[in-house]
């Protein structure tokens, strides 16, 4: 089944959180209408309408105090819109643009063939410039984790990998979160996952190892 | 070049993306929107090397069975030939992993179909200067990393040449290597000078080190999207009127670029046959 279709089937089966977004069918049964969860109550005439996938990235670009968010996983997309979408295939593309690949990943996980890659094997591939980030001790990747990831910094995906297969994450707000924002039933949400650390990760690494190596 | 639809492939178009500006992967994003729009593909994505989806996670957003990856850059370097291969684990043109097969094309820059975007964009931000009074530069960063994207700006330096378009002069330069384009004024002898930047997106280099090389910005300034760099041409300077275009990448017809990429590659599959 394609992936759109399986997010109808989600939808029509319950599923109506993804990361700070809210999913609705819309009331004529025609296509879904999304907005941030913070402005689910919220008279409809209180939102900027807008209508179309391409909106999205427009939307998820910025945050509030006018900070780029490269990493889409943070807790800060803006409230105070609601977004039309028309088909199951328009909702992808919309989720596709707030949490890029968010929905595929999950499903991928329920059907067993998500491929996780720890800590170790992304720092080892690295070449050209990030090369020097595979130096990172494993007492600084624990910490790094820590500082960079999480619902306290800048990520509220869930994290999949470990350091090496053999060396799970410490315990740790980062570690523990589960992907899913807020107090809401986990079996209607769509959680964010996090199948290896990501560039904005590796370009820590590389910064952290080169202090680790000059002091 | 008319494009025969792939309604059963799916278009992933490969950017580098920026954790520091958004404007940078803007053009990935409209020539996508812009294919799609054309219902070429079943399925038409984005993935990048500093933004997220990475090209880790893509595969997981492609439905279809046959993926066409277009490296949205313009040269082949580091980039097109090991970061890319690496993270989409391709091993050659045609790569069969799990299901999918996956096409691996060259760069959209080393088209020779983008010499007459650049020509359109030369006559576009200069349309009253006449090409016989007129320089055109095709600007790149030029440094000793990559020779293949000094080549490419000279392949399309002699292309246009080669074009009949008329222009008195055209020549390639550089930010960090010889020709300087800091010295553009003395590199051309025409009244007029149109530069255009030999890059995907408007970054740092074409809206910030450019203008300031050229002596429209005394100050590196703000993002693209916030500022009006490209739209205060023409620019009286140094004795002559001078038209920055904005980078090349951000052109819309990139896109037929792209599918131009894709149905070479198919044509080159099937000599190969």
């Amino acid at each position: 089944m394609k992936t759109a279709e399986r997010l109808a089937q989600a939808v029509a089966g319950g599923v109506h959180r993804i990361g700070q977004i809210a999913i609705r069918p819309r009331l004529n049964g025609h296509g879904y209408e999304i907005c941030h969860i913070d402005d689910e109550g919220l008279s409809p005439a209180a939102l900027d309408f807008r209508e179309g996938p391409a909106a999205a990235r427009t939307i998820s670009t910025w945050a509030a105090d006018g900070h780029y968010r490269f990493t889409k996983g943070e807790l800060t997309l803006v409230r105070g819109w609601m977004l039309v979408l028309h088909s199951a295939e328009e909702l992808q593309q919309a989720l596709d643009a707030f949490y890029p690949a968010a929905a595929g990943l999950w499903f991928a996980q329920q059907d067993g063939r998500l491929e996780v890659e720890h800590l170790r094997d992304k720092l080892n591939r690295q070449t050209g410039m990030y090369r020097f980030a595979r130096n990172l001790s494993d007492g600084g990747a624990q910490r790094l984790v820590q500082e960079v990831c999480g619902p306290g910094h800048c990520c509220v995906k869930k994290i999949l990998w470990q350091l090496d297969a053999t060396t799970p994450l410490e315990d740790s707000e980062a570690s523990r979160f589960d992907g899913v924002v807020g107090e809401i039933n986990r079996r209607q949400a769509i959680p964010l996952l996090c199948r290896e650390a990501c560039n904005h990760f590796v370009a820590e690494a590389r910064k952290a190892s080169k202090a680790e190596a000059t002091k | 070049m008319s494009f025969a639809p792939k309604p059963r492939a799916a278009l992933l178009i490969v950017g580098h993306g920026s954790t520091e500006n958004p404007d940078s992967s803007t053009p990935y994003f409209e020539h996508a929107d812009e294919i799609r729009s054309r219902g070429l593909f079943a399925e038409v994505h984005c993935c990048f090397w500093k933004e997220e989806p990475s090209m880790r996670e893509a595969e997981y957003m492609i439905d279809a069975e046959e993926v066409y990856v277009v490296p949205d850059f313009i040269s082949e370097g580091y980039f097109t030939q090991d970061v890319i291969p690496r993270e989409l684990r391709l091993e050659g043109p045609s790569t069969r992993r799990a299901g999918k097969t996956w096409h691996y094309t060259l760069p959209v820059g080393v088209h020779p179909s983008m010499t007459a975007l650049l020509l359109q964009r030369a006559k576009e931000v200069a349309p009253d200067a006449r090409p016989s009074e007129t320089t055109l530069f095709i600007v790149g960063h030029g440094t000793g990393l990559n020779q293949n994207s000094t080549k490419a700006i000279r392949d399309q330096v002699e292309l246009i040449k080669a074009s009949g378009a008329g222009y008195a002069e055209v020549h390639d330069a550089f930010m960090e290597e010889q020709p300087f384009i800091a010295e553009w004024d003395q590199l051309a002898t025409t009244p007029n000078v149109v530069v255009v930047p030999f890059f995907i997106s408007d970054g740092l280099h074409s809206y910030q080190d450019i203008p300031v090389l050229l002596g429209i910005e005394a100050e590196p300034g703000e993002a693209a999207s916030q500022r009006e760099v490209f739209r205060h041409n023409p620019h009286h300077l140094r004795g002559k009127t001078l038209y920055y275009s904005s980078a090349i990448g951000t052109e819309r017809n990139i896109a037929d670029v792209i599918l131009d990429q894709v149905a070479d590659f198919d044509s080159k599959l099937h000599e190969d046959r």
